[in-house]
């Protein structure tokens, strides 16, 4: 269920309580709290297989393998790897795990299912919105479309995929 | 004084007689009355007779609240022992019966709902305010975020 365009939410309100934002381009802070959650999965998971390998290592050879952060291939592996979550989670869903949880999803920006070339290209872009101190991400703030430099480069855009409305009503039928 | 014949009572014999015939007369009518409630009994159809009863009728009449008034809920519950209950419960029984898994998962999953649906709910809130805040900084109207020209397809339960 979407609400019509150009409706204006209630002043001073969080508007999903009243109306539902599915559809509509999602917002700073859900994007940055998603962004932040996805950081910290995709930092966990890469530690947690760390510990994995310095484990089996020990297990087959007797040897500790310890991890330097500074390590360039420790670097190299992480970037790997982020790539992965990212790109994997846009093109198979629109969605990684911080933004299934925050309820906005990767979209082309005529709004129809985001193609695995546009998240490859996407992901590849990202870190040039943070460079100039994360001047790319201002257009989140600024623009009427709410898009940062990675989606302007990849024709992406984020919206919210969560039906407020929907959320009210399951909440009511519960009470 | 008196002749023998003052000390006999002249009615005693009819008395004696009178006393009989009233114990006889009595379980006579008793016998007869009796009969006649059987009779009457079998005669009547009761289940007709309950029939033509409007017992919603009957049961709009009674004032429940005064019924409720008058009973002394406290010295009633003074009287249940409540542990001696509980103790005839066979709760092992009772747990083996209920399917608590899928309790747990039901109230689990709507309990996650719930926080999920909050923690949105705060994001959208806290977007909001952002945007207004610099709509207000750029000296523009805020009439909430627009969107795509196409939708994608609604996400059922996300």
């Amino acid at each position: 269920m979407t609400a019509r365009a150009g409706d204006a939410p209630p002043r001073g309100s969080p508007a999903v309580i009243r109306e539902s934002l599915q559809g509509k381009y999602a917002g700073f802070a859900s994007r940055f709290t998603a962004f932040a959650v996805d950081v910290g999965v995709s930092l966990g998971v890469f530690l947690l297989a760390l510990a994995a390998v310095s484990f089996a290592a020990r297990v087959l050879t007797g040897r500790d393998i310890s991890w330097n952060k500074g390590d360039i291939w420790v670097i190299i592996a992480y970037a790997v790897w982020a790539f992965i979550y990212f790109a994997y989670s846009w093109a198979a869903s629109g969605r990684t795990a911080g933004m299934a949880l925050f309820g906005v999803r990767v979209v082309r920006d005529d709004g129809t299912h985001a193609s695995a070339r546009r998240a490859v290209v996407r992901t590849l872009a990202l870190p040039l919105s943070f460079l100039f101190l994360g001047l790319g991400f201002a257009g989140i703030l600024l623009g009427d479309r709410r898009r940062a430099l990675h989606d302007v480069i990849a024709g992406t855009a984020v919206i919210y995929s969560w039906d407020a409305r929907a959320a009210r009503l399951r909440f009511l039928s519960r009470g | 004084m008196g002749s023998n014949t003052d000390l006999v009572d002249p009615f005693e014999r009819q008395r004696l007689a009178d006393g009989r015939l009233v114990t006889r007369r009595e379980a006579l009518t008793q016998a007869v009355t009796e009969r006649a409630v059987e009779l009457v009994m079998s005669a009547v159809d009761v289940n007709a007779l309950l029939d033509q009863v409007d017992l919603n009728a009957v049961l709009d009449q009674v004032d429940m609240n005064r019924v409720l008034d008058r009973i002394d809920l406290d010295r009633l519950l003074a009287r249940v022992d409540l542990n001696d209950i509980v103790q005839s419960l066979d709760v092992d029984a009772l747990i083996q019966q209920t399917d608590l898994g899928a309790v747990i998962a039901a109230s689990s999953s709507g309990a996650a709902a719930d926080v999920l649906d909050v923690v949105r709910s705060q994001a959208v809130g806290l977007d909001e305010f952002i945007a207004r805040w610099i709509a207000r900084l750029r000296r523009r109207s805020y009439t909430g975020p627009p969107g795509p020209p196409g939708r994608p397809r609604a996400e059922a339960a996300s």
